[in-house]
């Protein structure tokens, strides 16, 4: 046989610098780390101190990521969550109105775990736009809150386990910021490692291919929003600890400012496309942001603007919308453009 | 030498039309058996079922003597691989979490990714493709897309191996490793279904040909007592009753559109002309580029060159989107009349009222009086039955479901009008009156372009034809000589044959 | 033609003749949808009257009608953004407040004319940011909007150092939110005015039938020669001129205005929308199914208050309603489908 014994289409030995732009082509979190070189050299030069109080910018990105880290799990599958910050307001009521500590920890998870259950039914079963379906659970379990707390602030019974717990453990690890650091790597493993956590990928990114070859769609999106409920509830747990006390209505700006560290960090809310580690970039500069603005002594509007705006340039720049934007637009500019040849030539093309 | 896959007797109908008659078609090892027909013959839904996608009517498939379940994983099981015609892959995910996807090899929930990356490694070796086995599907071109999904049947071990047009986005150094691959593995003793409307490859390939015709299998051959033109009559088939009579006669006028080096995706370097009163088609097989290529010429859909003109009263215009073809009088009646021409829910008055609203209300308010009578006057024009304009489009059969789309631009007397597939699923007698609109569309002055995969309806209809494969077009032809050989022969990659 | 089409299936089209046109039995899900509004506004208000003590007093009424009217006038206008399928505007909690405290700090330096130009410029940039994104960028309208919500809310306390402003107690302004018609006050007129205002919009203008039109098909609507981008703007513009219309009649009512007083309109604004029978898909609906869903809502949690049940349950009633009315609209969508 003379026919050639394989084909090479794209690929080949690649240079060093080649192999670096592959690998950064390949990544979708260029918008965050973007975005984090601006708001560190913004930061270095205002206001070094967020880097020598390390520990305080450590505590507000865990404080920002942990919820957001839950969340990409959803968009991943092209869903959402909005219900997060009221998972975490409920779970944290429920942690402090049960006197035992185990005890109401274990009920705040549960707590988290049934609203991602209800979340995932009213979905995958029922068939709702999972916008407006969260949103309803937004607004049901704010109720609940307010309901189980008497619309009150609750005390924590064992106030001296929260102060422990805000202590730090090993130099400016505080059991936040440990916490935040074992669910990164456990998502991070799961969704990257983990045949179940992988298949996510696969129901945002191509839903009738992955029902094809087998994946159970359904049960998946079950575990993404188990996953992103049991997270906020977790949340809420170490708010209530740190606090010692649960606010029925605490958590109003973790909705915008996960949302803000999932979508920068380069997680298609469409679904298919991100990564952990964009999130953690993104929970990054978002809390480097914070630090910087609050101890420029910046009032907290100010900050509600600051991240609001990153929200909003992050859905808007999304490189899959931007492409369809720019292409119209050079669609439109094609035409004016000569092309080479006569424009005017009857009967060219016109078989007579 | 037994037969390892067995199709006995197939039939499936949708709605009451057989779209697979009492089809048999068996295969051996190391076999490659070409499946051929025209655009709806019946060869997608025939392959589908073979896979375990669709359920016969009637009949059995069998695998080794065994007859196979009708499921989907049932096929896989028994050793049949599909290669689908659309892509089926992950476009996040990379070249070996693909070929592998819903099978990931793993250990306790944990995915093994050095031996997937090995199996990977060496299925993409045995069929000779060079990937980078990490890179994401997003980032490959469409050729080499093509190469994973084959890959993806490969790993699966199978005995049967499916493919479906295969070829449609492949260069021809693609194309030619990819039938040399083919060869390769049928010596190791796979069998091969081979679907393709390109007669080239066929010979090249195959040794054994059937052909389907309107669901009906027609011709059975061994390649070798068989030659290309054989095939492309039997493709073809039906008695040529070429009603002259329902011929017009053609007086075309001025240029109305010219369309000149339009480039885009699906599309290479086309210029076109249509003049007044003229009906120019558009022949070609599905994926030829026909559709894109209007589109883009119209605006529906960006283009990256190329200039467009329309004439009208002497004026010429630049067209630069779809809004500005609209000011000049360019209607366009698309393809999926379901997506892109009706809105299904709305009434048939509210769907013609869409693109004239700007004339009949002028300051924005609407009359629903005026509306109203224009939409009468236009369904008894286009013959819409039952003529209740207060019905919900979507209450409607196909055929005047496609006769409101064209009622919604006769109206505005259009200056060139753009038909793509105007009969699809449509009925006999709305088809015929809807070949009697085009006409007398074209009659009346208009520009007039069609694509139809229907080569009966381009025969009547056209003036000129001009037959697209690959986004360009292959060849002009004469409307009132040309044949359906000549149009297939022209579209599916043979030379043009002398009348 | 859109690229995800499987090709096969398009063959299998050809092939399969239509379906059978759609039988117009109207099973029990499809009707409830369409109609259970109705009844249950109906049992509500007897079984109030009837059952809760206080309920059918006038000065009750008078103040159903109060509450009812802001939250009404918003509901109202989103339902233009509903109906074009996208979703909600959730920064109407920061539009209504902003325009509240536009009209009373600037018409206490300025004037009333002065006022109404600010809160008319503020109305436009949101309906522009808002419809711009949405419209030309095709970003997610609910993360848009919440983004807006914060940059909005942020921008107001930041320039109203978060105090509170008073308008004169015999001002014009306080005059027409005191002023009454039997027991109904002004605001619930403009409330009835803004809903046959924008009914007729919706219904007999060309830009009415183009936002219903794009939230049924929006391809067929662009290839209809309608510049759909200009529509969703035009759909944001008139959710932000009703919520500006809110903020004037809040203030008017109040006399007061603070950046936190329009809390939780957005989604008593949704659930009077979707309750009403508008479709979360798009496509379907009404101002008048809006206003219907306005009543039912204002009177629901009217009762929860006569009740003396706590602002709580009052919240997860309205987070159980929608979730009822979507769930409902879906079962009816999948029953009208088969």
């Amino acid at each position: 046989m003379t026919q050639q014994d394989t084909i090479q289409l794209g690929g080949g030995e690649l240079s060093l610098w080649g192999k670096i732009k592959l690998t950064i082509a390949r990544r979708t979190e260029g918008r965050g780390v973007a975005l984090l070189a601006i708001i560190l050299t913004v930061a270095l030069l205002t206001e070094p101190l967020v880097f020598t109080a390390y520990q305080v910018t450590l505590g507000r990105i865990a404080l920002i990521g942990l919820v957001a880290l839950g969340l990409t799990a959803v968009i991943l599958m092209g869903q959402l969550d909005l219900s997060v910050a009221s998972t975490l307001a409920a779970s944290g009521v429920v942690l402090a109105i049960i006197p035992d500590l185990t005890l109401g920890i274990i009920a705040a998870l549960l707590t988290g775990l049934l609203v991602g259950a209800i979340n995932a039914f009213g979905v995958a079963i029922i068939g709702i736009n999972s916008f407006i379906w969260t949103l309803g659970m937004l607004f049901f379990l704010r109720g609940v809150a307010l309901v189980i707390s008497n619309e009150a602030p609750v005390k924590l019974t064992n106030a001296d386990a929260g102060i422990a717990f805000g202590q730090p453990l090993i130099g400016p690890i505080t059991p936040r910021i440990l916490i935040f650091i074992l669910v990164f790597i456990a998502i991070q493993v799961f969704v990257s490692r983990v045949k179940m956590g992988r298949e996510f990928y696969a129901v945002g990114g191509n839903p009738q291919a992955a029902k094809d070859a087998g994946i159970p769609v359904k049960r998946r999106i079950f575990t993404g929003f188990m996953i992103s409920g049991f997270v906020s509830a977790l949340a809420g747990v170490i708010n209530t600890l740190e606090r010692t006390a649960a606010d029925p209505i605490a958590g109003s700006t973790v909705l915008l400012a996960s949302f803000a560290a999932a979508i920068i960090g380069g997680n298609y809310l469409k679904g298919g496309r991100g990564s952990i580690v964009g999130t953690l970039i993104g929970a990054g500069a978002l809390g480097v942001l914070q630090v910087t603005l609050t101890l420029s002594g910046v009032q907290v509007p100010v900050q509600q603007i600051f991240i609001g705006l990153v929200l909003l340039l992050a859905v808007t720049t999304d490189p899959n919308n931007l492409r369809a934007v720019l292409s119209s637009i050079r669609s439109a500019r094609s035409s004016r453009v000569k092309v080479q040849k006569p424009a005017s030539e009857p009967n060219k093309s016109t078989a007579s | 030498m037994a037969a390892v896959v067995e199709a006995k007797n197939i039939t499936k109908a949708f709605g009451g039309v057989k779209a697979v008659d009492d089809v048999t078609v068996s295969v051996e090892a190391g076999e490659i058996h070409a499946v051929v027909g025209e655009n709806g013959a019946g060869k997608s839904t025939l392959m589908r079922i073979l896979s375990g996608i669709e359920f016969p009517d009637s009949g059995q498939v069998m695998v080794e003597g065994k007859e196979i379940e009708n499921s989907a994983k049932d096929s896989i099981d028994a050793g049949i691989s599909l290669v689908h015609q659309e892509l089926s892959l992950v476009p996040e995910m990379t070249v070996a979490e693909n070929i592998y996807l819903g099978g990931f090899p793993t250990s306790a929930g944990f995915t093994k990714r050095k031996e997937m990356k090995k199996f990977a490694q060496e299925t993409l070796d045995e069929i000779g493709v060079q990937v980078d086995i990490d890179e994401r599907i997003s980032r490959l071109s469409v050729a080499l897309r093509q190469f994973v999904e084959i890959a993806r049947a490969i790993a699966r071990k199978p005995k049967v191996l499916i493919l479906d047009e295969p070829t449609a986005s492949l260069t021809p150094a693609e194309t030619d490793y990819l039938l040399s691959m083919l060869e390769r593995l049928a010596k190791q003793g796979l069998a091969i279904i081979y679907i393709s409307h390109r007669i080239p490859e066929v010979f090249r390939l195959c040794h054994n040909v059937t052909i389907l015709r309107d669901g009906k299998l027609v011709y059975v051959s061994e390649i070798k007592k068989t030659t290309p033109q054989e095939v492309i009559n039997q493709m073809v088939g039906r008695e040529l009753k070429l009603d002259l009579e329902s011929r017009r006669d053609a007086k075309p006028g001025d240029v109305v559109l010219s369309a000149v080096g339009i480039k885009a995706p699906g599309v290479n370097d086309v210029d076109l002309e249509v003049r007044a009163g003229e009906i120019v088609g558009l022949g070609g097989l599905v994926g030829a580029g026909r559709t894109e290529l209007i589109r883009a010429i119209i605006g529906a859909d960006n283009k990256t060159a190329g200039n467009v003109h329309i004439t009208v009263d002497g004026k010429r215009q630049q067209i630069t989107s779809y809004m500005s073809a609209m000011r000049n009088g360019v209607a366009y009646v698309p393809e999926e009349r379901r997506v892109d021409g009706l809105a299904m829910t709305m009434s048939v008055t509210d769907n013609v009222y869409l693109p004239n609203r700007k004339d009949l209300a002028a300051s924005g308010v609407i009359n629903p009086a005026k509306a109203a009578k224009v939409a009468k006057e236009l369904a008894d024009r286009v013959g819409l039955r039952p003529p209740e304009i207060k019905r919900e489009a979507g209450q409607y059969s196909g055929g005047n479901q496609q006769k409101i789309v064209i009622a919604k631009w006769l109206h505005k007397r259009p200056s060139f009008v753009v038909l793509d597939e105007p009969t699809r699923g449509v009925d006999v007698g709305a088809k015929a009156e809807i070949h009697r609109l085009v006409k007398e569309l074209a009659d009346q002055g208009t520009a007039v372009l069609v694509v139809s995969s229907d080569l009966p309806e381009l025969l009547e209809l056209s003036d000129v034809i001009h037959v697209v494969r690959d986004g360009k077009i292959m060849g002009t032809l004469d409307g009132a000589k040309a044949d359906e050989k000549q149009v297939m022969g022209l579209a599916a990659g043979e030379k043009l044959v002398e009348a | 033609m859109s690229k995800n089409e499987p090709i096969t299936q398009i063959n299998a089209m050809a092939q399969a003749p239509e379906e059978q046109p759609k039988q117009k039995s109207r099973r029990g899900v499809e009707w409830f949808a369409e109609n259970g509004i109705f009844v249950f506004t109906a049992v509500l208000i007897l079984s109030a009257a009837i059952f809760v003590d206080g309920f059918a007093s006038l000065q009750n009424i008078t103040d159903v009608f109060h509450r009812a009217a802001p939250i009404g006038i918003v509901a109202v206008g989103m339902t233009f953004v509903v109906i074009s399928g996208n979703y909600l505007d959730l920064s109407v909690v920061a539009q209504v407040a902003t325009a509240a405290v536009i009209m009373i700090a600037v018409s206490n330096e300025y004037g009333y004319f002065a006022a109404v130009l600010a809160a008319m410029l503020a109305a436009l940039i949101y309906a522009i940011v808002n419809g711009v994104a949405v419209g030309y960028f095709k970003a997610n309208a609910v993360i848009v909007t919440l983004s807006t919500t914060y940059v909005g809310l942020g921008l107001l306390r930041l320039l109203s150092g978060g105090s509170i402003f008073f308008g004169p107690p015999d001002g014009a302004l306080a005059q027409f939110g005191a002023g009454k018609l039997g027991p109904v006050p002004y605001s619930a007129l403009v409330l009835v005015a803004m809903t046959l205002i924008l009914a007729f919009v919706l219904n007999r203008t060309n830009f009415g039938f183009t936002v219903r039109s794009f939230g049924i098909n929006e391809r067929a609507t662009r290839l209809g020669g309608t510049n759909t981008g200009l529509v969703i703007i035009g759909a944001f513009l008139v959710t932000s001129l009703s919520a500006m219309i809110a903020g004037f009649v809040l203030a008017a009512f109040s006399n007061t205005a603070v950046s936190a007083m329009s809390t939780g309109y957005d989604f008593q604004a949704l659930a009077a929308i979707i309750v009403g029978g508008t479709s979360v898909f798009g496509g379907k609906g009404s101002v008048l199914r809006t206003l219907l869903g306005v009543i039912f809502v204002s009177v629901l949690s009217n009762v929860l208050v006569l009740l003396n049940i706590g602002f709580g349950y009052q919240q997860m009633a309205l987070g159980v309603l929608i979730a009822l009315a979507v769930t409902v609209d879906a079962l009816a969508r999948r029953a009208g489908k088969k």
